[in-house]
């Protein structure tokens, strides 16, 4: 057999293995070593090569944001920094027809810029705001569809997870994809509150008017947010500016976060031992299926598998944009069968060599940040879409009474909206594109 | 406090020495790489504002970093493992009987075992290597050797988590109760 065709037979008894529910990193990790073996006629090779390369690869500068920013998250979670915001945003838009709703998209937004998960994102403000959705008796789609594509926002807006791992497979700078991830991640924001309110203008009992509150409430509550805004200005901003390099940023980001805890009282040993708990829980799943990706990636190279991809993208003489979408149907499937970041970490080393074969008629580095975007957002979409909608399935966990069916359905207009804003930026790359060129990078 | 906390507790049926070595996988996994993380995260944020405002930096931080957070990655896998925080894809087995379940698992479980042996075995080597031709880290000089013990340690741990749960697939220890939501995947 030829070197490309056991690669490819790997990626069949990968996807048996993961179909099979193997955890994603051991069916890495096995098809990787027994790829090598193969390919290189006896383990001689992989077991020299596994004396250091799992320290090398944990040891990687770039990985180190990871921890930190998970941890960051969780600390936030942990402090109350969610009640805060919707608290102000509640307080700004909860007198419109459908703002409670807005506000708690709002609300996940400014979640979503210290904490780069969407899960913890959708856990977290589902529990804030899902009571006061209840008190104004929103309809249960509505409020449980909106916080679920709420949630996405822990992602789409940086700093965000799956978009550190994407840059480390690319070899792209995370300090510049973290500004082409901004705009988009605002787009995302606002056309979700647009969402709700079409919503509610067609159907006018899901979501009813809030309360208006006093002057001084209002004052009140949007200085409680003041901390939220800080730290954000110091990290991402940080980031932005050129001042700082992620992973000292994301330090800085977990200092604040514990300052401002232990200020407000609000965290306690058993807050920060949780924090800690689900920190490991987490990095402990990435590492490991980084490491099986890397693995993987050997093999799959050695095979020639990805530089096959490519050539066969170029030669099929489809139009660029035609392979594009493929592409993005591919993840958009993949999306609703796995999380996201193992499908970036498992496809990007084939997807992104077919892209970066093609001619979009714009420099490498530029076509880097934006198909990393898309990929991104749509990737998410699995969220909110059945059979495994996980944000769903949060938000439906916390309200226990409201049908998983009617779940999706509240959460089917913002999918539509996502597949708005992703046309909108395969057509205009710009969108992405804008705030890296104007900041220099 | 955590999963595996708690659940040593519960285990009615469960030896008592299995309880004690979920707990100290526990403890590992925060007390001792957890904490690592908060000292790298306060030692980097300490750094970076010390660079900053007095363009002082600690020298050679990000080896520090590097060395800290691989050591305390390493000591999260077992955790990972007690906890079954490893992601799977299920939507495809749903229709999966009890026997054909626990079966599929087996072989995940199995992987887990030969990979934590064929890590533990290979790198023990590594440090060997390194311990013999003496690397250092190039601006402060640490011997690369000294991140292995902590490692070789938490591989070691991981193979025993790894049987931990193969047991537990194969009912011959109490399973601990689900996380109340999914394991977190971004």
């Amino acid at each position: 057999m030829e070197a490309l065709q056991i690669g490819l037979l790997g990626l069949g008894v990968l996807v048996f293995l993961i179909v099979i529910r193997m955890p994603i990193a051991y069916a890495m990790l096995a098809v990787g070593f027994g790829g090598i073996t193969i390919l290189s006629d006896g383990p001689t090779i992989i077991l020299y090569q596994l004396k250091d390369l799992a320290f090398g690869k944990f040891a990687n500068y770039d990985l180190s944001v990871l921890p930190m920013f998970l941890l960051m998250g969780y600390i936030a979670g942990e402090v109350g920094l969610s009640r805060d915001l919707f608290r102000a945003a509640n307080a700004w838009v909860g007198w419109m027809r459908g703002g409670v709703a807005m506000a708690a998209i709002a609300a996940c937004a400014g979640f979503g810029a210290v904490c780069g998960s969407s899960l913890a994102t959708a856990s977290t403000m589902g529990q804030i705001a899902l009571p006061e959705l209840r008190r104004y008796k929103y309809s249960p789609a509505l409020a449980t569809g909106a916080l679920a594509a709420g949630g996405t926002l822990g992602i789409l807006i940086p700093p965000s997870i799956v978009l550190v791992v994407y840059a480390i497979i690319v070899e792209a700078n995370i300090a510049t994809l973290f500004m082409a991830a901004f705009i988009p991640g605002v787009l995302a924001m606002l056309l979700f509150m647009l969402t709700i309110g079409i919503y509610v203008m067609v159907k006018p009992d899901s979501g009813p008017k809030g309360e208006r509150v006093s002057r001084l409430e209002l004052r009140e509550a949007t200085f409680a947010v003041l901390p939220v805004v800080v730290i954000f200005l110091l990290v991402i901003g940080g980031i932005y500016a050129g001042l700082f390099n992620p992973t000292p940023a994301a330090a800085i980001g977990v200092f604040l976060v514990i300052v401002y805890g232990l200020a407000r009282r609000r965290l306690a040993w058993r807050g920060l031992l949780n924090s800690l708990t689900e920190t490991a829980k987490t990095t402990g799943m990435i590492y490991l299926i980084l490491l099986g990706a890397e693995l993987l990636n050997i093999f799959m190279s050695r095979g020639g598998v990805p530089q096959a991809a490519a050539a066969a993208a170029v030669a099929s003489g489809l139009d660029p944009y035609a392979i594009l979408i493929l592409l993005i149907i591919a993840l958009i499937v993949l999306g609703c069968l796995m999380d996201s970041l193992s499908i970036i970490l498992l496809v990007m080393p084939f997807f992104w060599p077919v892209v970066s074969a093609l001619d979009f008629g714009m420099p490498e580095d530029a076509v880097k940040l934006w198909f990393g975007i898309i990929a991104l957002i749509v990737v998410e979409l699995g969220l909110i879409t059945p059979p495994v909608g996980l944000n769903v399935f949060i938000i439906n966990a916390l309200a226990k009474d409201v049908p998983m069916m009617e779940t999706f359905k509240g959460a089917m207009p913002f999918f539509l909206t996502e597949i708005v804003r992703t046309t909108l930026i395969v057509v205009f790359p710009s969108i992405v594109l804008f705030l890296p060129r104007l900041l220099g990078a | 406090m955590s999963e595996a906390l708690a659940s040593a507790g519960r285990g009615h049926a469960e030896p008592r020495a299995v309880g004690f070595v979920r707990r100290f996988i526990w403890l590992w996994a925060v007390g001792f790489g957890g904490m690592l993380l908060l000292a790298i995260v306060f030692m980097t944020a300490w750094s970076a504002t010390s660079g900053f405002l007095f363009d002082r930096p600690i020298a050679g931080d990000f080896e520090l970093v590097q060395f800290g957070i691989a050591i305390a990655a390493f000591s999260f896998l077992p955790l990972c493992q007690l906890a079954r925080a490893n992601v799977i894809v299920d939507s495809f087995t749903l229709w999966a009987g009890p026997r054909l379940r626990m079966a599929m698992e087996l072989l995940g479980a199995l992987v887990a075992i030969a990979f934590s042996i064929i890590l533990l075995w290979r790198m023990s080597i590594g440090m060997h290597d390194y311990y013999v031709h003496e690397e250092y880290t190039a601006i402060i000089g640490i011997p690369l050797w000294w991140a292995f013990p902590p490692m070789l340690f938490s591989l070691f741990l991981l193979l025993i988590a790894a049987l931990i749960s193969t047991a537990e697939t194969l009912g011959l220890l109490p399973r601990p109760e689900p996380a109340e939501t999914p394991p977190d995947q971004e």
